[in-house]
């Protein structure tokens, strides 16, 4: 290998992306060559120390911008399933051109659908995609650092199929963990939609009783007594007995575990 | 990249330190490091009352005042008792602040030594802020446009002059909330177990209301458009003479729209009553 | 991405939250501007959406969202300027202007580097030498991936990249010396 050909070759040995044989060349290079042995450690500090600035983060809105426009093509979706969109003289100019875009695809569906009179394959495709569009901003919306994004990430998994269990579980996981009492309060109201279907009930059944034990603030306990009472949810009872017994347990509290059991038998 | 204050150790490193005239008043300069990124600041601990405001400048100024809690902590001759005829002026009272990727964060813990510190930290108005408090007394947030998170144990929770969304807990407090102006797409979410959630909106925003008072009523000047409500549920119970007696619920959460609706705003208490006022 | 051209919209949120940080620091990195680059990450996504079909699978996807950028980059120059006409050296040329002091000095970093001196070399780095780096360094792009992008062989592709680098070097360390004397 010649200087000329080491060259080019070193970012790849900075960046550990070359190939086995030309490692072996580049290597050897090195080896034999004075000028580019001290030219790859000079300007690989240099390489590695880029690593060192600091990143800029994009504002919050961006990602709020991106989803109100996902909005707009699923909004421009429904509206294509029935009739054209009603009010789209209120939209920002970007909105409707989403929204546009989505008409483009829909209408055409939907005239299909009303020509032959068959379920519109397209129309059900992308409800399909809808769904599975909600859950990802549901489950992204849950993750985010702001108490009001998870708030919102919280009221749209109202949105998913209550089969849905990677949203399900992301309900749970806030009700466990979220920092915030605001947000575990409204996580323990968005399960009650899956303890009405079948493919997720005994999950979100088991959560709520899993949570109680784990819970420490009255306002959330309450919620969860609540529910579980509306559940006629016996596995909870040992728990309920314990809060009615535990002086340190706020009387609000010990009084409305107290009316669950009874609530329950 | 942590720039660290530690309160009797690197107070000689800063420019910015003032000791009042009174005991024990401090005030304290910590610039965020990027004043064209997002800001924030988290406020954790604290004993005593304390307030944030946004104001016109660039850093977070943080000045408190020590004072003397009165009672058993206060063990007469103890290491953090003033020596007959001296007092205190400054020391380490377990106060940290620290800035670190243009996040402030305030950390006072304890009580040590039977302390109580009054607190007020200044902000640009444009910083999220993130505040809890297990302790502490009132708290109070004023002229602040990013998005605020308080919780506060024991006291009162105030919120003026908002403009960004607000999210906000008390347990044995009322919740007392003002705002100017509302995100078109902000969640915002106010609870209390013991108080009053009182909350001022102004008049054209556009929300879809959840509320949920267990022992209280809902007033409001709104015009809110009550959606569909389960039927209320008659329900058996023992009064406190061991008799049973019929109570009617309306159970779970109420929820309405204003405006035609829009982001969900929860309001719960347990014990309290829930306000609603248009500005 | 091959899911988002067969019509899994959703797929879009996904890539949203995997690349906008990415794509974002690109744009920053090629004009300075923070608003702006917002503006154009939201563009990209959009053009995403609305030539989801004009994907090819056997693309690389990366490739292909950084070609949409330098399109809507381009676009976004060639709406505030009269000239008609710009290709993308003027696009990255543009930049010069809109350049504003940057961030003030920051703290001097381990290994020895003096990282505000680094910012303001990269900053005096000429256009098309930093979007190279950029796309390289920061972005982790594939040698293969910046060669679809830029629409040269993967070899012109190394050895830009490596004169991209000792020109960084020069300025750095003129920077260095001029701080010296
Ligand atoms: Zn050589």
């Amino acid at each position: 290998m010649t200087c000329e050909q080491a060259k080019p070759r070193m970012t790849d040995y900075w960046s550990l992306t070359l190939g086995e044989a030309e490692q072996k060349e580049f290597s050897a290079h090195l080896a034999s060559c004075e000028a580019c042995r001290s030219e790859v450690s000079r300007v690989g500090a240099l390489w590695q120390s880029l690593d060192l600035l600091p990143l800029e983060e994009p504002s919050g809105k961006v990602r709020e911008r991106f989803y109100e426009m996902l909005g707009a093509y699923r909004q421009g979706l429904a509206s294509a399933e029935t009739q054209p969109a009603k009010r789209w003289w209120t939209m920002p100019a970007w909105q409707m051109a989403a929204a546009a875009a989505l008409l483009a695809v829909g209408l055409g569906a939907g005239y299909v659908a009303r020509g032959n009179g068959q379920p519109p394959a397209e129309v059900s495709q992308l409800r399909e995609e809808v769904a599975s569009m909600r859950q990802l901003v549901a489950l992204s919306l849950m993750q985010q650092q702001s108490a009001s994004e998870r708030l919102k990430g919280v009221s749209w998994s109202y949105q998913v199929e209550p089969s849905d269990t990677e949203v399900l579980n992301a309900l749970v996981t806030t009700v466990n963990h979220d920092p915030n009492v605001n947000v575990r309060l409204a996580a323990v109201d968005a399960l009650r939609p899956f303890t009405g279907s079948p493919a997720t009930h005994l999950a979100a059944r088991n959560a709520v009783v899993q949570a109680l034990p784990k819970e420490t603030a009255p306002i959330v306990q309450v919620a969860l007594i609540d529910f579980l009472a509306e559940l006629k949810e016996r596995n909870a009872a040992p728990e309920l007995r314990r809060l009615v017994s535990d002086p340190d347990i706020d009387s609000g509290v010990r009084k409305r575990a107290e009316w669950a059991l009874e609530r329950m038998q | 990249m942590i720039k660290r204050v530690g309160i009797g150790i690197g107070l000689a490193a800063l420019a910015a330190v003032q000791l009042g005239a009174q005991e024990g008043r401090q005030q304290i300069t910590m610039p965020f490091r990027d004043p064209s990124m997002p800001r924030k600041l988290i406020v954790e601990g604290g004993t005593g009352s304390l307030t944030i405001r946004g104001y016109q400048g660039q850093d977070a100024l943080i000045e408190y005042t020590g004072r003397e809690i009165p009672g058993a902590n206060n063990r007469r001759g103890g290491r953090n008792d003033p020596p007959d005829g001296m007092h205190r002026i400054g020391g380490s009272r377990g106060l940290d602040i620290t800035e670190e990727n243009n996040t402030v964060r305030v950390n006072s813990q304890g009580i040590f030594g039977g302390t109580a510190r009054d607190m007020v930290i200044q902000v640009p108005a444009q910083t999220s802020v993130n505040v809890k408090t297990m302790f502490g007394g009132i708290m109070t947030i004023e002229n602040i446009s990013g998005d605020i998170e308080a919780e506060n144990f024991n006291g009162q929770v105030t919120i003026n002059n908002a403009s960004g969304s607000v999210v906000a807990h008390s347990m044995n407090g009322k919740i007392l909330v003002s705002l100017d102006r509302v995100a078109a797409d902000k969640s915002m979410s106010f609870s209390t177990f013991n108080g009053d959630v009182d909350v001022t909106l102004p008049a054209d925003t556009k929300a879809r209301f959840k509320m949920r008072t267990d022992f209280g009523d809902i007033f409001t000047d709104f015009d809110v458009k009550m959606e569909a409500n389960a039927a209320p549920v008659v329900e058996e119970e023992k009064d406190r003479k061991g008799k049973s007696r019929r109570r009617v619920r309306v159970d779970g959460t109420q929820s309405g729209t204003i405006n035609g609706g829009g982001p969900e705003m929860q309001f719960t208490t347990f014990n309290g009553r829930i306000l609603i006022h248009k500005k | 991405m091959a899911e988002v051209s067969a019509g899994q919209v959703a797929r879009l949120a996904l890539l949203f939250e995997r690349h906008h940080r990415a794509l974002f620091r690109y744009f920053v990195s090629m004009s300075n501007h923070r608003e702006q680059a917002e503006d154009l990450v939201q563009e990209v996504f959009f053009r995403m959406l609305r030539y989801r079909t004009s994907y090819d699978p056997a693309q690389s996807f990366t490739a292909w969202m950084y070609q949409i950028a330098r399109n809507a980059g381009v676009d976004q120059v060639r709406k505030r300027s009269a000239v008609q006409v710009v290709d993308i050296d003027t696009y990255v040329d543009r930049r010069a202007e809109l350049v504003s002091a940057s961030a003030g000095p920051e703290e001097s970093a381990s290994r020895g580097q003096d990282l505000a001196l680094l910012r303001r070399a990269m900053d005096q780095l000429p256009e098309d030498k930093r979007e190279i780096l950029v796309l390289s360094r920061f972005q982790g792009m594939k040698h293969e991936d910046i060669a679809e992008v830029l629409g040269c062989e993967v070899g012109t592709v190394k050895v830009r990249v490596y004169r991209a680098i000792r020109a960084l070097e020069q300025i750095y360390f003129a920077l260095e010396r001029e701080k010296v004397s």
